[in-house]
């Protein structure tokens, strides 16, 4: 692939849904989220003439973004880490697509641990499965479905511990 | 409903803010632009700085030359303006 702005351009129209998502979901925080997106095209930009195909341009910025994630919380210092169990309460609801419910789920992923977060992320966002995100991550697959079933247990834990909420 | 059909809702893509892809775009071409210029920038300085320093020497080199070549020329009048000097004076001297 070239460097071509046009080209550029429409990869970034094409993928930014994505990118975006990705740290949105994990971050919590739109204009943050903005912030890491814009980095990671602007490296793509860099990285273009390297890249072979469409597909591997998804992978890559996949790889990229997750990574940037990972090592953004790391050093975050500013952000305090919110563990799993000083997540907010779930507020009582069982309705199927509740705004209430989605914000809640959208606040306790962002509270998982970062590896955990990423795989989750790509699991439910991006809709790949076990392998695809074991490949993705450079992670053992066993890991990534470990990620997935403890994160699932501790959400579904979240939910019904209190508030009832049974899913 | 169940969890994982939830989890697929809540986390659903979403757009950034408009204008995004335009920002980005800008911003590439903006962190490209000086990258580009500035060999072109250096390459054209440093042939500009040859020339000069080039022509500078060639210019020295050739007004001390000529300085040279006056003061031999002026030394070498002078040997003979001496010579001619004691020949006239020998020539005086024997006419008496």
């Amino acid at each position: 692939m070239t460097d071509d702005p046009e080209l550029f351009e429409e990869l970034v129209r094409e993928h930014q849904a994505m990118v975006f998502s990705m740290a949105c979901r994990y971050l919590r925080n739109r204009a943050l989220a903005e912030e890491i997106a814009q980095d990671v095209f602007l490296q793509l930009y860099r990285k273009l003439p390297s890249l072979e195909s469409q597909d591997h341009v998804v992978h890559w910025l996949r790889w990229v973004t997750a990574h940037r994630l990972i090592d953004h919380s790391r050093h975050e210092k500013r952000r305090p880490q919110s563990p799993l169990d000083d997540a907010p309460e779930p507020v009582a609801s069982t309705s199927s697509t509740d705004p209430l419910l989605s914000d809640m789920l959208r606040d306790l992923v962002a509270a998982l641990p970062e590896n955990a977060r990423v795989v989750m992320i790509l699991r439910y966002q991006e809709d790949l499965d076990p392998m695809d995100i074991a490949r993705a991550l450079d992670m053992p697959i066993a890991t990534v479905k470990s990620h997935l079933q403890r994160s699932l247990a501790l959400l579904r834990d979240k939910l019904s511990r209190e508030k009832g909420v049974g899913l | 409903m169940n969890l994982e059909d939830e989890l697929r809702a809540a986390l659903r893509r979403e757009d950034p803010s408009p204008g995004f892809a335009n920002r980005v775009v800008a911003r590439a071409q903006s962190s490209r632009a000086p990258k580009q210029a500035m060999p072109r920038f250096i390459w054209a300085v440093a042939i500009a700085a040859m020339l000069v320093i080039g022509f500078t020497s060639t210019y020295e080199y050739r007004q001390m030359k000529a300085e040279r070549a006056g003061h031999d020329a002026v030394l070498a009048l002078r040997i003979a303006a001496e010579k001619l000097n004691m020949t006239r004076d020998k020539a005086m001297r024997r006419e008496n």
